[in-house]
This record gives structure tokens, C-alpha cells and sequence, in this order.
């Protein structure tokens, strides 16, 4: 605090020397009529209650300012201990005027040390590096997170802050969040030299120390308050000013059964540890600093993009920067320099010289560091078989001398943003020594993580012996430049490895799914009626209000067999000028879950529902996915309808959307639906107008493929399972009816007709769904292997041209040729986003895939959100309510439509994991011999897809023969040649039959199918 | 705000002020000494939000503020600007030394003024040339702008606010220097974290942030350490010659009568070799510096004639040529009427004692060099202002 001086009148220096000089008048003179224009603090009786902040802003557009603000701080923010009365008194009251209770247990647990019982506060370091500790159930009751706490862990981690705030939030681990910055005996001021982290480290003692001063003031025995640090430095001063503080080792050793959480705390930070190493055991180069990073990125002579690690080559990774059409390849541990897959990076772009071309071999971390010392360190950044690796590219790459081919290179100088997440991963069985397999002493162990792009972790555990052979999650914690591989922590096991609940738990946490149970506060937004809601009789009933009674329609719903949440129905009925009218109806999810309640938020974050072979997680709580908002048979349901006047020709001669309530005449699946309008005996008004369905479906499709959509494939397969156990007993792929493809365009046609509604009604906000146009040079690759290897051309000018010669690619001999070009033309693809109409020209805003010009999602509101904010639009644009702020600020669209293109893959992705772990689990003791096709080749291996599965697999050549035969890949006819100890000739897009059997994945620990080649075609 | 404001005096007040103030000594209608300063109340970090910020408030109840923001700003490339090299490491400062390390150089675009003085447009003249004459004691010898240079590719904008609070109740010229000059004491610029060309990077640590003109480290106020030759901004001092007599920092009403007025700024160099430049014309400046434990490595760095107001007042008539004492009784031919006209020049043009008549005429040589002098002395005016600035608490 700045005291205020009164203004020194100007001195007179040297009055005797020069009396003719003097500067002053006597002090008698009316100098006084000054006040000073700052701050009286000593005039000022609250003045104490009053401080101010001085700092240093820099925004991004290089500005740099100096900010002042004034700190008002009170003594009315209680401690909120049930201990204490005095703070009971200026506690803050409700809306009801009843005290707010308070939060931290008046007898709160002991450990050895403090036995009458302690409250806990730890300082961010201690949130940041073993968050997984507080979430435990068995200790960590009763904390006090301080303001400055929490406002840091925001600063360095969004996530692990969301997790500190739904702690704060449950109510049974009593995390109490207190306001030390407002609290005038709690708040500190920056001295002068001290760094800010100096400055809140002194404010969470101080704040520890105010806490005990305070509670020791209620009763004899109060309970203790003790910091929680891993900073020594933060330990020191706190011994030094007499303050309780504990690392979280040692704490964790007084807790009764502690020794089980030592393993989920990371070492003792250290600051000053590095600079005493010698830089000869440097084994990477150091980081730019972040100041000459962006410099370099805003002069263009450094660029930042995300780091990706590609699939087949843990050494190489590559990350696509603005400024190149391609990206860029970063290879070699020494390039990579420390990244992590997902990682925001800053790349140097390497000499021309360096340039190389992508890998054409497959070189995976386990086969290459089988057996490395986790407790030793290699002096050596790259070891003896990873430049034997290395190596041999080189030589590939110089045997040839098409430099044409040869892609920038870059290095990795320095990392923007850290990506890092739990890993579910388990203990490398050959890292375990054998003395650490029994013994309880802590010891290093790899732990390879399931998703192959994430390096080895290395992890100090006193549990060996129990985590092997589990599924376990760890966290990266550091990756310093003297350790070959990242340091992480345990974080908790999942179970037994291969057994269904841990390797399901394992997926959705691979994958980010939030598959936690709806809390409370959401389940509260759900009607009160529960299973007994129902659309109300009385017309009256303001749920009525601007709804169309449409129950007289003939409505079906058509869908899966087993589908329970229906989304959508049809009808159609043909009117007396000739034409038809066709409706789709879409749940009413909308009118269920408001704008901005808890509910809303939590779907918001989920973005969609993930269907795994067993198991559904939703994104809306299962009242309303299956009951209330499902578009059941025989009973009344809210929808939202959208008519079409359609003509026989399937054109579109009016269209209308309205709120209604349907009562649906009965819910087919795919098959009944097909036989009842097969049967010629059924010839009641439902069975005929869904006929009419399925002629104008097939005139809309003809349509639609005239305009050039492109029909696609990706290898679907349906698991049949045994009806009791649920276990899989076979692998079929899935059958394609026509009543698919019925529902399939209805529901194109609706969404494209929402799409251009409500961009007419809000231009820039309107939530759509674009596929942008693949650039040319994604189709390189698969145009070059066409010609070669089948003469066939692939013209990519536009979707229609793509589409046509698609259908040209077919094989005479071989039905299944055609397929699985679509299938690798889907891959060269871009992937489908949901966007913000603001963010686009219209020109953008097309559906390359379906040759639509504008697109939505409308038709499944109950498990996809944009669905739902679609909804909401359409309601606003035909004025059935007013415009939500959420549906209308286009910077929160942005972040929604952010969450949910991530949420979207994923869920993908995580159904498609779980359809191969159950392949693997059919197939488990079989063995069968099947026909497969070559997909991809390499130097040393090749990828064969089993269509009959839906799988695809990596054949190396060690697998062929042992020993591993010689081979002479020819690059430019994609054939590979063996010799030695078996001959054969694989070419792509060769037909072979493959033995298929189970196997566990040691690397990854899955257990997934592995394929052996029988013979080639 | 001209410096010919009106003045509300009489041609016989205006006699009698310049009689007195050419008496030796002289007096002044306020009693001070010739080198006097009115009395003045400074503090200075009045605007929280500012990167530096002063106030001054003299006894005549003028009182002015200013106000220092510096933003970062990118230099403007030049076409032989040595592009920019991210591999500049610690191996290669040697030989940057010579070629680089001297491009420290400022641009006078760097420095934004803008005064304000109430009741005036700012492009009244006399604003404008309020403005230009501390810019220019300010930039004179480019040595300030230097200190806003942060590498080659970029720099600070300072921008210079400077307002008069109150009325101009006399020249504010020397109010608006000190106030400048406090201000410019009290500023301080953030503190550069980032090395070589990079984009700059700050500590956000508003206390680690360097002073723009560094302090030395002894104790505040005290008379040693303030004494230590530190470099500080230029203050633009007031003179006016009456007579033989020289006098500072002259109120309005003396200004009124003043013969000859100069604006002269002067600096002050951390370094002694700069001594030399000094006008200081007496050989002895050297021997002085070396054997005086306190003052000031004094140059002048500009000077500036003031236009006084007393050259538009109206000239007293002479009993002589004044007809309500007769001088004109009685004449009614033509011949006696052109003679009276040529006695009237001639009264115009001749001084009379005691009767006033406004200066003409530029500065005599020899009176500006003595002004000057008498500015730079060692121990004199300057110094002492200086001094008495050094003991205002900066914080």
C-alpha cells in the first residue's frame, strides 16, 4: 500500500552561499493551497479496506499496457467452518434471507499427526500435479480451495479447473472455496522483485496461516489447517513462518492405507534440479523462448500447427501449417523434439537438403525399444536400432533420386500448448524387473499407452505386482530434456486387462466421452411427472400454444430393430390436386430441454450419444431419449413437423414447419417395414402410404446422385449377440434395404429444407453442417495406385466427376473391387463440421458429400446437440418463440459447433473401437480362413482389409516367414517381393486369403484379430 | 496563449515597474530576489493509470498537469535494415558489438506532445509554439529518444500530455516545463524480458519496471546521491533582462516590462565530457566540475527569444507633446500643426525619463550571452532548480 507524502515544497539548498538564490519563501507563505489530488490514505478511516493492483498487460496485438485497479477488500467473507459462529453472523443469506451453510465439517477427519482433525489447503501445484488425488472417496474431505488457487489453476489448465470446480461443487467432499483476495487479512501485495507465483504462494500461506489463527479462536481443540504443497521452496517458507505444511508424500503417509495413493503423486518438484546436470546429458535441444516463437510465427519463419504422430511410424509425425499446402514431416526423436501427439507446436522448416520423403515403412516403438532400462537412461538420445531404422530410410530415400517427391521437413522448436490427457495404457511386462514384480519398494516401469501415437510413459509405482496385466490410467507429468521418454503418474486401474467392463471404460476414457451419470442438478430439469408426462388433454394447456394437432395422420416410425430412441417419423397421404403431402417429425426435444439450464450445459458438453456394441451412453438422461421425447407407437408425443407438398414427380411444390403433437401408428423396424410393403396383401391406408414413401424416396435419390452425391462406404458389420450374456458369437456384415434408404432421404430432404430456413431467418448465427471439397492433391496418392495398377482414372474435378468414375472403378472379377475404392476414397476426404453460418461465405457452406448447398442436422435432436440448437433456430425463425441469446451469439454457436465436430469424431471413433474389440472377442479361439484385399503397402508389411469383418490389419513381413524372408518393395508399382525363406508377390489391391485369429496385442495390450496370409489369389 | 496577453496596466504603472526592476538591486512588486522562483508544490504518480504523471502548483495559483503513456510501436523498416536473424545467440554478440549494438538510435516521431492550455484551440499559435519549444528542448540533442529505443524493430511512442489546469494567469511556459520534467523523472517504462529482435515481451511486474531516466540507487533526496551525475530531462527556464538586471522566472506583470525575454533550455548529461559542450564559456567550467561535490553537468540546448507583451503596450505620452498640458494650446495654422506631428515622433522615439515607452528592437548580443551564462552557472538558477526537483518523492 502506497502511503500518501505530503508534497515537498521545494527545498532551499543553499540559502548561506548565495543568499541572492534562494528558491523558497519563508514557510509563511500560502504554499498550501495545494491539495494533492491522490488518494488520502490517512484521512480516509476505510482507507485499509482499499488497495490496489498495479501490473503489466500485454495483449496479443503487442500492445502493452500498465493496469491499476483498485482492490476493495472486506472482512464479511466467512471461513465457513461449522466450527465457527463469529463467521455464522456476516455469513451471506440467501434469496429466503437463511444463512448459506456452511461447507467444512465441524468435525473433520484426523491423520497420525493431526488428530484432532484438519482442514486441508493446497496451493495450485498441488491441484495441478495430482488432481486424481483429491477425487479420491477415501481421503481429501473437507478443503479449502483458495480463490488464488483456483484463479491459477484456470490460468494453466481448463480441464483439470473444471474438475476443481464440479469438486467444489459435490457436496459430500466439502471443497470450500474461499476468497482470500477480497479478505482483507488474507490479502497480500506484490513486493517489490517478487514473481507473481512468489506472491500467491505467500498468499496461500498467509492465508493458512490466517485460517488456523482464526479457528483456534472457536475452541480448544479447533482443528488444524494445513498447506499442501509439492514446491519445496513453498515448504521451506512455510516451516520458516511456523505454518503446517506437508508435501503430498508425506501427508499421504500419515492417512490410514496411504501407501495406495503414493503412487498417483509425482516427485517433489525441484526447480533448480536441471540447471545442476551437466549439458552433456542433454538429450534434446532446449525450447525457444515463447518471445522469440512469436516472433518467429508472425514473420513467417517459424510456424505453429498441431503436432500429429502418424499411425504406422511412431518417428514420424508431421503438422500442417498455413503456409504450406502439404504438412510438414518432423522425423526423428531429435526433431520431434519432446511432442506429444496433439500437442500445439512451434516448427522450424529444415534445409532443403533434409528433405524427405513419408516413410513407406512401418516402425513401431515397442519392436524397436523392446528392451530398454526404464530405470536407466540412455546417454544416447537415439538408440543402436532406431538409427538402424533410421537408417535404412535414409538409404531408401537416396537410392532414389526423385527429389521431386521429397516433402519439407521440420523440426520442432518449441511447444505452444501441451495436449496432454489421461492415458489408458498398461505395464510393459519386459520394463518390470524381477525384484520389483514382489517387492513394494518403488520402482520405473514403461507403461505403453493403447493409443499407439502416444509414446512410452515412463511411471515410478510401489505397485507393480498389483497393476500388471491391468488396464490402468496415467497422466503424463513432465518430459525434461535429459529423459528419453515423458514421466508420468497412476492415476487409478480399470481392471483386469480383456475383461468387458475395464476395456469399455478404457474406450470412453480413450476417446473423452463423458460417461459419468447425469448429476443431480440435471436430473432436475426433467419433468416433474416423470414416466407418467403426457401431452395434455385439454387443448387449452399452454404446451398446446401455437401446436398443430396432427394426431389424425397416419404416422409410422421406421429404425433399427431395438431402437428406443425414436427420432423421427413419416408420413404421407395424397391430396386431391394429385400431388402428396409428406411429413418427417422430428422429437420435440426442444420444448424438453430449455436454453442454458443445467441440462442443456451438460448435453451441450456431450454433443452427442455414443453407441458402443453394448452400450448406449446418451446425451440426454434416458426419460426423455426413451420415453418422453421417442416418438413411441400408440401414444401422443410433441414434434415438430415439417410438410412437404410434393408433386408425383418428388418435386417440391410448398413446404411448411410447425410445432405439432403426433401419435404415431406404429414403429417398424427396417425389416418389417420391408416385408409389409413387399406382402401385395397388405393393402391398408399405413402399408400404402409408406409405399408412396418409397417411390418418391427412390425419385429424390435419383435426383440427388444426378447432382453428383456421392455414395460412400465404409465397411459396416453388425455384432450378433448372445441374447444372455451378451457376449458376441458372430460377425455379419450389415444387409442394405431399401426402407433404409427411404427414411435415409426423407430425413437429407428435411434437414436441407431446415438448413436454407433458418439461414434466411438468421444469416449469421444459423447452425449448419458443410463437407468442404477435398483439395486435389488428397486424391494423388489413390489416382496414382488407380492408374498403375488398374488403368482405371480417377477424375476429382468435382463430387459429380468424382462420382462417375467411381462407378467406372469396378473389377468384372471382383464385386468387391468397387467397394473398397469408396472405402479409400472416404479416407481421402475431409471430414463433415458443423459450423457457424457467420464464419463461411455461402459458397463454403456446401455438402461435398451430398451435393447439397446447404445443410443441417435437424432429424435426431435427442442424440445429437446441433439437432437441438437446429431446433431452437427453427422454432425462432417461424416465430413460435422468441430468440434465445444462447441460439443467437454467434461466438457461443462457434464454441458449441468446437465441442461438437470433437465430440462427433470421437463418438466415431470410439464405436468403431468398440466394434473391433468385439470382433476380436467373436473371434476369439476361431480360426478361419478368409478373402481379403491389399490396401496399403509398405517397404515391410502390408495392410489386408477383411471385408466379411469390417477389420483391417497390418501383415509385417517378420509375420510371413521366420526368419524374417528379404523383400524388394517397388514403389512404383506398389508390389513388394519377398525371397528368402518364403516367396510370394503381394501387389495392392490384391485379393488373398488370410487366416484370421485372435490374438492379444502386446504393444497395446488389445486383443484384437491378427491375420496371417494363407495365399494370394 | 500568447505570450502578449493583455495587460491591464497603465503606461505609468508600466514606467514605474521598469524603473524598479532597473534598480540594483532590483525590486520586484513581490519582494523576491532576481533569481527567486515563485514558490511551487510538486508531487508527482497523480494518474494511477499513466506511465509516469506529475503536478505542479505555483503560489500565483497556476497549476498544471502532465500525464506520460508510452505504447509500443513497431520501428518503420528502412531499406538497408539488416533483416532480421532469430539465430542472433550469445556467440555472435561479439561481433555484433561494433556493427549492431550501436544502432541504438531514436526518431523524433517517438515523441507525441499535445498541450492544452484552457480558453485556447490547440492550434492557437501561442499553444503550438508552447508546444514546439519543449519538444524542442526535449529532442534537441537526440539523446532522449535513444532511451525509447527497444531493438530495431521496435520502439516506445511516448506520448506527452501536458495540460494547464488553471487559467494562464502568467506565461506558463516554465510551470509546463517542470511539470514536464517531473513527469518525465517519474516515468517508467516496462520492463524488457525478451532478447535481441524478438517481438518485446514484458515482465508484468509493474515494480520491476525501469525508471526512463534510471535513478541513481543512494537514498532519495538525499543531497550526495541527487548530486551524482545522473542524465535528467530538460527544463525550460524564463529569463528576462530589465535594464542591467536579469530576473527569473518573471510574472506576468514584469514580463509586461521585460526589454528582452529568452526561453532557455537546458539539459543535464551523465557524462562529464559533455561538460565541454556546455556554453559555459568560462575555461574554469572543467575545474569547477571536478572540485565541486555538487552540481550539475549543465548544457544548454536551446534558446528561444520571447516575444514580450510589453512590445504592444501603449507608449506613455510625454508632457511635452501632451495637449491637456498645453502643448498644443494655441496652434491653429497648418505650419504649427505639422511641427507638433514631428514633435510626437520625436517623443515616440526618445526616451523620456519616466515616461514609458515599449521596447524595440531584437536582443542585444551581448544580453543574451549574459542571460544564458547567468543560466548555466554553476550553483545558479539552473542547478538549483534541478536540485529542488530531485528532492520531490517519485512515487
Amino acid at each position: 500500500m502506497r502511503q500518501w507524502q505530503p508534497s515537498p515544497k521545494i527545498p532551499s539548498p543553499n540559502q548561506q552561499t548565495s543568499p541572492a538564490c534562494r528558491t523558497t519563501r519563508p514557510p509563511s507563505t500560502p504554499t498550501a493551497t495545494m491539495a494533492s489530488l491522490k488518494r488520502s490514505f490517512e484521512s480516509d478511516p476505510l482507507a485499509q479496506n482499499i488497495s490496489s493492483k498495479v501490473y503489466v498487460r500485454s495483449t496479443k496485438s503487442g500492445k502493452v499496457q500498465k493496469i491499476v485497479r483498485e482492490v476493495y477488500l472486506r472482512q464479511d467473507i466467512p471461513c465457513s467452518s461449522r466450527l465457527c459462529n463469529a463467521c455464522l453472523k456476516i455469513a451471506p443469506k440467501d434469496a429466503a434471507n437463511r444463512p448459506i451453510p456452511f461447507v467444512l465439517s465441524e468435525k473433520p477427519a484426523g491423520t497420525s499427526v493431526f488428530t484432532q482433525g484438519h482442514y486441508i489447503v493446497p496451493d495450485t501445484n498441488a491441484f495441478l500435479s495430482a488432481m486424481d488425488l483429491f477425487e479420491q472417496s477415501s481421503a481429501f474431505y473437507d478443503v479449502i480451495v483458495l480463490q488464488v488457487v483456483l484463479e491459477e489453476v484456470r490460468a494453466r489448465s481448463l480441464p483439470l479447473y473444471n474438475r476443481l470446480v464440479s469438486l467444489t461443487k459435490s457436496e459430500d467432499k466439502r471443497f470450500y472455496v474461499f476468497f482470500n483476495e477480497f479478505r482483507l487479512e488474507t490479502y497480500v501485495t506484490r513486493e517489490e522483485g517478487e514473481s507473481v507465483n512468489d506472491r500467491n504462494d505467500r498468499a496461500v500461506r498467509k492465508a493458512v496461516k490466517w485460517y488456523n489463527e482464526h479457528l483456534s479462536k472457536t475452541s480448544k481443540k479447533a482443528p488444524a489447517v494445513v498447506m499442501l504443497s509439492n514446491d519445496r521452496d513453498n515448504l521451506r517458507k512455510a516451516k520458516e513462518d511456523d505454518i503446517p505444511a506437508y508435501s503430498l508424500a508425506d501427508y499421504v503417509r500419515q492417512l490410514k492405507d496411504g501407501e495406495q495413493l503414493l503412487d498417483m503423486i509425482p516427485e517433489l518438484e525441484e526447480r533448480d534440479a536441471l540447471i545442476e546436470k551437466k549439458p552433456g546429458q542433454f538429450l534434446y535441444p532446449e525450447y525457444y523462448t515463447l518471445s522469440k516463437m512469436n516472433t518467429g510465427v508472425k514473420n513467417g519463419l517459424l510456424h505453429q500447427g498441431i503436432f500429429n504422430v502418424s499411425p504406422y511410424n511412431y518417428l514420424e509425425g508431421s503438422t500442417r501449417v498455413p503456409a504450406f499446402p502439404k504438412a510438414l514431416l518432423i522425423l526423428g526423436r531429435e526433431n520431434i523434439n519432446r511432442a506429444v501427439d496433439g500437442d500445439l507446436v512451434v516448427v522450424e522448416v529444415l534445409p532443403k537438403d533434409q528433405w524427405k520423403e513419408p516413410s513407406t515403412q512401418v516402425i513401431e516403438e515397442e519392436a524397436v525399444t523392446k528392451n530398454e532400462n526404464p530405470t536407466e537412461e540412455g546417454s544416447d538420445l537415439i538408440s543402436e536400432k532406431e538409427r538402424k531404422a533410421l537408417q535404412e530410410e535414409a538409404k531408401r530415400t537416396l537410392a532414389k533420386t526423385t527429389e521431386g517427391h521429397a516433402l519439407p521437413t521440420a523440426k520442432v522448436v518449441g511447444i505452444i500448448k501441451r495436449n496432454w490427457r489421461q492415458y489408458v495404457g498398461h505395464i510393459d511386462q519386459s520394463s518390470v524387473s524381477s525384484s520389483a514384480a514382489q517387492g513394494r519398494k518403488q520402482d520405473s516401469v514403461f507403461v505403453i499407452p493403447m493409443d499407439k501415437k502416444i509414446p512410452k510413459i515412463r511411471l515410478r509405482t510401489r505397485q507393480v505386482a498389483e497393476l500388471l496385466g491391468k488396464r490402468i490410467l496415467v497422466t503424463i507429468d513432465a518430459w525434461d530434456r535429459t529423459s528419453r521418454h515423458p514421466t508420468g503418474h497412476f492415476v487409478r486401474s480399470l481392471g483386469e486387462l480383456e475383461t468387458k467392463a475395464a476395456e469399455t471404460e478404457a474406450l470412453l476414457l480413450e476417446y473423452d466421452v463423458q460417461y459419468r451419470p447425469f448429476p443431480k442438478t440435471v436430473l432436475d430439469c426433467l419433468p416433474k411427472e416423470g414416466h407418467d408426462w403426457k401431452v395434455p388433454a385439454s387443448m387449452d394447456d399452454p404446451g398446446w400454444r401455437d401446436r398443430q394437432d396432427l394426431r389424425d395422420l397416419l404416422i409410422c416410425s421406421i429404425d433399427p430393430i431395438g431402437c428406443q430412441d425414436i427420432d423421427d417419423a413419416l408420413h404421407a397421404r395424397a391430396l386431391p390436386n394429385g400431388n402428396f403431402e409428406v411429413g418427417v417429425h422430428i422429437a420435440d426435444v426442444s420444448h424438453f430441454v430449455k436454453p442454458n439450464n443445467a441440462m442443456d450445459t451438460e448435453a451441450s458438453i456431450r454433443g452427442t450419444t455414443v453407441y458402443l456394441v453394448d452400450k448406449r451412453i446418451d446425451m440426454l438422461p434416458m426419460l426423455l431419449g426413451t420415453d418422453l421425447c421417442s416418438l413411441k407407437p400408440y401414444v401422443e408425443r410433441y414434434a415438430f413437423s415439417v410438410i412437404w407438398e410434393m408433386n408425383s414427380n418428388a418435386d417440391i411444390v410448398g413446404s411448411r414447419f410447425t410445432k405439432s403433437v403426433i401419435k404415431s401408428r406404429e414403429a417398424f423396424s427396417y425389416e418389417q417395414a420391408q416385408l409389409r410393403i413387399d406382402d401385395a396383401s397388405q393393402q391398408d391406408e399405413l402399408t400404402n402410404s409408406i409405399r408412396t414413401l418409397l417411390e418418391l424416396s427412390k425419385k429424390l435419390k435419383q435426383k440427388r446422385l444426378d447432382a453428383g452425391a456421392l455414395s460412400l462406404s465404409s465397411p459396416e458389420i453388425k455384432i450378433h449377440m448372445e441374447s444372455e450374456t451378451s457376449d458376441p458369437i458372430d460377425v455379419k456384415t450389415k444387409e442394405h434395404l431399401a426402407t433404409m434408404s427411404l427414411v435415409e432421404e426423407f430425413m437429407l430432404l428435411a434437414n436441407t429444407s431446415v438448413a436454407a430456413k433458418i439461414y434466411e431467418a438468421f444469416p449469421q448465427t444459423a447452425i449448419l453442417r458443410r463437407h468442404a471439397a477435398p483439395p486435389k492433391t488428397n486424391f494423388d496418392e489413390l489416382a496414382n495406385q488407380l492408374r498403375v495398377k488398374k488403368g482405371l482414372d480417377l477424375s476429382v474435378e468435382s463430387s459429380r466427376a468424382l462420382a462417375d468414375s467411381l462407378d467406372q472403378c469396378v473389377d468384372p472379377k471382383e464385386p468387391f473391387f468397387n467397394t473398397l475404392i469408396r472405402i479409400m476414397a472416404t479416407r481421402c476426404m475431409m471430414s463433415a463440421e458443423y459450423f457457424c453460418s457467420g464464419t463461411q461465405s455461402y459458397p463454403e457452406f456446401r455438402h461435398y458429400g451430398l451435393a447439397s448447398e446447404i445443410y443441417t442436422h435437424f432429424t435426431s435432436p435427442i442424440r445429437r446437440y446441433a439437432d437441438l440448437v437446429a431446433h431452437r433456430q427453427l422454432a425462432a425463425a417461424i416465430e413460435y418463440e422468441a430468440v434465445h441469446p444462447a441460439v443467437r451469439s454467434r461466438g457461443r454457436l462457434e464454441a458449441v459447433c468446437k465441442n461438437i465436430n470433437v465430440r462427433h469424431r470421437n463418438a466415431q471413433l470410439a464405436g468403431r473401437a468398440s466394434i473391433a474389440y468385439y470382433v476380436g472377442q467373436a473371434l476369439r479361439g476361431k480360426a478361419t480362413e478368409e478373402d481379403g484385399f491389399v490396401m496399403k503397402i509398405f517397404s515391410n508389411g502390408f495392410v489386408v482389409l477383411v471385408p466379411k469383418f469390417g477389420i483391417e490389419s497390418l501383415i509385417r513381413l517378420r509375420d510371413l516367414a521366420e526368419p524374417e524372408p528379404a523383400a524388394t518393395y517397388d514403389a512404383e508399382t506398389y508390389t513388394l517381393t519377398t525371397s528368402g525363406s518364403r516367396e510370394v508377390k503381394v501387389e495392392l489391391f490384391q485379393k488373398v486369403k488370410v487366416r484370421v485369429t485372435d490374438q492379444k496385442d502386446e504393444t497395446t495390450g488389445k486383443r484384437g484379430v491378427k491375420m496371417e496370409l494363407v495365399s494370394t489369389y | 496563449m500568447a505570450s502578449s496577453q493583455h495587460v491591464l496596466l497603465s503606461p505609468a504603472e508600466l514606467a514605474y515597474l521598469h524603473a524598479s526592476l532597473s534598480l540594483t538591486p532590483p525590486i520586484r512588486p513581490d519582494g523576491r530576489s532576481p533569481t527567486q522562483f515563485r514558490p511551487l508544490v510538486a508531487e508527482t504518480g497523480i494518474l494511477p493509470g499513466t506511465n509516469g504523471s506529475a503536478r505542479i502548483c505555483f503560489a500565483d495559483g497556476t497549476e498544471a498537469i502532465v500525464g506520460v503513456k508510452a505504447e509500443v510501436e513497431r520501428t518503420r523498416t528502412r531499406h538497408d535494415f539488416p533483416s532480421l536473424d532469430l539465430d542472433e545467440g550469445a556467440e555472435d554478440d561479439d561481433d555484433l558489438d561494433d556493427n549492431q549494438r550501436d544502432v541504438v538510435k531514436g526518431d523524433n516521431d517517438w515523441v507525441e506532445m499535445t498541450v492544452e492550455i484552457p480558453g485556447y484551440r490547440d492550434d492557437d499559435a501561442g499553444t503550438v509554439f508552447l508546444s514546439a519549444m519543449l519538444s524542442e528542448a526535449l529532442l534537441a540533442d537526440g539523446e532522449f529518444t535513444k532511451r525509447l529505443w527497444i531493438n530495431r524493430r521496435f520502439h516506445w511512442k511516448l506520448y506527452l500530455d501536458i495540460l494547464l489546469i488553471s487559467p494562464p494567469l502568467s506565461y506558463p511556459l516554465p510551470l509546463l516545463s517542470l511539470t514536464t520534467h517531473l513527469a518525465l523523472l517519474a516515468t517508467r517504462l516496462p520492463r524488457l524480458k525478451s532478447e535481441g529482435d524478438e517481438d518485446p515481451l514484458f515482465d508484468d511486474d509493474w515494480a520491476a519496471a525501469p525508471y526512463l531516466y534510471p535513478r541513481p540507487t543512494g537514498k532519495k533526496g538525499s543531497k550526495k546521491a541527487a548530486s551524482a551525475p545522473t542524465a535528467r530531462p530538460p527544463v525550460t527556464l524564463l529569463v528576462m533582462a530589465v535594464g542591467n538586471n536579469i530576473i527569473f522566472d518573471p510574472s506576468k506583470e514584469e514580463l509586461a516590462v521585460a526589454d528582452v525575454a529568452l526561453a532557455v533550455s537546458v539539459g543535464e548529461s551523465s557524462s562529464s565530457s559533455s561538460t565541454t559542450s556546455t556554453s559555459s564559456s568560462k575555461p574554469t567550467a572543467m575545474d569547477l566540475d571536478t572540485e565541486e561535490t555538487k552540481g550539475h553537468n549543465l548544457r544548454l540546448l536551446s534558446v528561444r527569444t520571447i516575444d514580450p507583451p510589453s512590445r504592444l503596450t501603449p507608449p506613455g505620452i510625454p508632457n511635452a507633446s501632451n495637449s491637456a498640458y498645453g502643448a498644443n494650446a494655441g496652434a491653429k495654422d497648418t505650419e504649427k500643426k505639422k511641427q507638433q506631428q514631428e514633435q510626437a515622433r520625436t517623443a515616440e522615439s526618445e526616451a523620456v525619463e519616466g515616461v514609458w515607452k515599449a521596447p524595440r528592437g531584437g536582443a542585444k548580443p551581448l544580453v543574451m550571452a549574459a542571460l544564458v551564462q547567468k543560466v548555466l552557472e554553476k550553483g545558479g538558477v539552473a542547478d538549483e532548480v534541478l536540485d529542488a526537483l530531485d528532492g520531490v518523492d517519485l512515487n
